[in-house]
């Protein structure tokens, strides 16, 4: 009998998830609707403002704000295709390590999530960047910060989707948890990206203060998330 | 931890309690069963057989007692042992948004088998499933449904089978060919079947137990039922509320 062989099963286990994705778009439909309108909202909300606002000072915070909670209605799907027909009790009496399930589901979730950051971008630019100034730091410092916060947001949205899963409720379970948890990384986010968006002196310095803000949640977070991930799956 | 199996017997469960909360789902079990055999457990609902079979195919971990499958620990050998385990539920624990061949080559990633698409191949004939290979499974019937969730419960060939509860919702075609697969590898297979219908299980076992409130009411080799007496005690255990 061939043993089991961990980076097969993570294979695996991310190529169905991208698979299901791509048949029934739910994640990324989903949360790509959800984002378009909050951005709608948002746009309406400061219609009145007009040009004595610079919409690039609250711009930061309108982003992650709809960013988190875009995330959530991903996470909550990411698991529910497990639940349909028991699929998960087939996966856990397979020979594969739970970390293993773990880190699958946390690239799955990361690469969703990136997609609709990385779409939701441009039409967000179009709706409030439109004759303004544009970005006073070289672009890829905004990709950098979606990258690192992203990570943080999948690492502790995959652990509390297997959490919630099971309970009643799991919507509003879910989010009672993960916004508390998301704090921290929500507080450095934002000022990573302001520091990418606003630009000018001292900035490039500050936007690096955050990120390895971010970079700290990400390894504490990723690490617990790891540790308790069998406990938390299994029996 | 060893590869091989270190024991003659095929079940051994030994005082195993499993408890939510005040309530015990299972009650200081006990029972040991031979290599080959086929055991059918039977109780009325909430008897506790669902979370027997849970525990021994280590999907849940006993409050207490022991439990061993072919000489490995089910909670402290749980990874060995997978591989030697199959389970067949009423569920089909396949995902409906994947073709009968993606959902097969998945477990078979899974178990890291080495030949997987001649294995899916083979089994996808054996259930008769080839012509519906490439359609999903979301637009299977029900007897479709199981005769995939039989294929990928024999991907990796376990020495052991828990079917809970196979036959129920299929149709007589459907029942044929999981009788004609059972027969085909029962003489290599050791079977743990749970089941509410008595008729069935008693003509398929060489073992019986009965399962109500938790504790094991019955357990003997099917040479010594007294078929009256055992549908007797079955219809007592089910009738007195005991679940």
């Amino acid at each position: 009998m061939a043993k089991s062989n961990s980076w097969r099963q993570f294979k695996a286990i991310l190529r169905k998830d991208l698979v299901m994705e791509l048949r029934t778009k739910e994640m990324v439909t989903s949360m790509g609707l959800y984002a378009l309108l909050t951005m709608v909202v948002y746009q309406i909300a400061l219609a009145e403002a007009g040009d004595s606002f610079d919409v690039r000072l609250v711009m930061p915070g309108l982003i992650w704000v709809a960013f988190i909670f875009m995330s959530m209605l991903g996470l909550n799907r990411s698991f529910v295709h497990e639940k349909d027909q028991g699929c998960i009790d087939a996966l856990l009496l397979s020979p594969v390590d739970r970390p293993v399930i773990f880190f699958a589901k946390f690239a799955g979730n990361l690469l969703f999530l990136l997609v609709v950051e990385v779409l939701s971008l441009p039409v967000f630019s179009f709706l409030f960047l439109q004759g303004r100034e544009g970005f006073g730091n070289p672009i890829w410092m905004i990709g950098v910060v979606l990258f690192g916060a992203s990570v943080g947001i999948s690492g502790v949205g995959t652990l509390l989707a297997t959490m919630t899963v099971n309970t009643k409720g799991k919507d509003v379970m879910l989010a009672v948890l993960f916004v508390p948890l998301m704090y921290p990384l929500l507080r450095a986010a934002v000022g990573a990206t302001f520091a990418a968006v606003i630009g000018g002196p001292g900035t490039v310095e500050t936007f690096w203060l955050f990120m390895a803000w971010v970079a700290g949640f990400d390894v504490i977070m990723v690490l617990v998330a790891y540790g308790l991930y069998e406990f938390v799956i299994g029996v | 931890m060893g590869d091989t199996p270190t024991n003659d017997l095929a079940v051994q469960v030994r005082g195993l309690t499993r408890a939510f909360g005040v309530r015990k789902a299972l009650n200081d079990v006990s029972f040991e069963l031979p290599r080959g055999a086929f055991l059918s457990i039977f109780g009325p609902n909430g008897a506790g057989k669902t979370t027997l079979a849970r525990v021994l195919t280590t999907l849940l971990n006993p409050s207490s007692g022991t439990a061993t499958i072919l000489g490995f620990d089910v909670v402290t050998e749980a990874v060995e042992l997978r591989h030697r385990i199959g389970l067949i539920s009423h569920n089909p624990l396949l995902y409906p948004d994947l073709t009968a061949e993606e959902n097969l080559l998945f477990f078979a990633e899974m178990y890291a088998l080495d030949n997987p698409k001649e294995r899916v191949s083979e089994l996808l004939a054996d259930v008769e499933l080839d012509h519906r290979r490439l359609d999903v499974v979301g637009t299977f019937s029900r007897g479709m449904l199981q005769r995939l969730s039989i294929a990928r419960a024999l991907l990796h060939k376990p020495d052991v089978l828990f079917l809970d509860e196979p036959y129920s919702g299929l149709d007589p075609h459907a029942m044929d060919i999981l009788d004609g697969l059972i027969a085909q590898i029962r003489g290599d297979h050791t079977f743990v079947m749970i089941s509410h219908d008595l008729d069935k299980g008693l003509e398929l076992c060489s073992h019986a137990l009965i399962l109500a409130a938790g504790k094991v009411v019955l357990f003997e080799s099917r040479d010594q039922i007294d078929v009256p007496t055992f549908r007797e005690t079955y219809r007592a255990t089910v009738g007195s509320g005991v679940a």
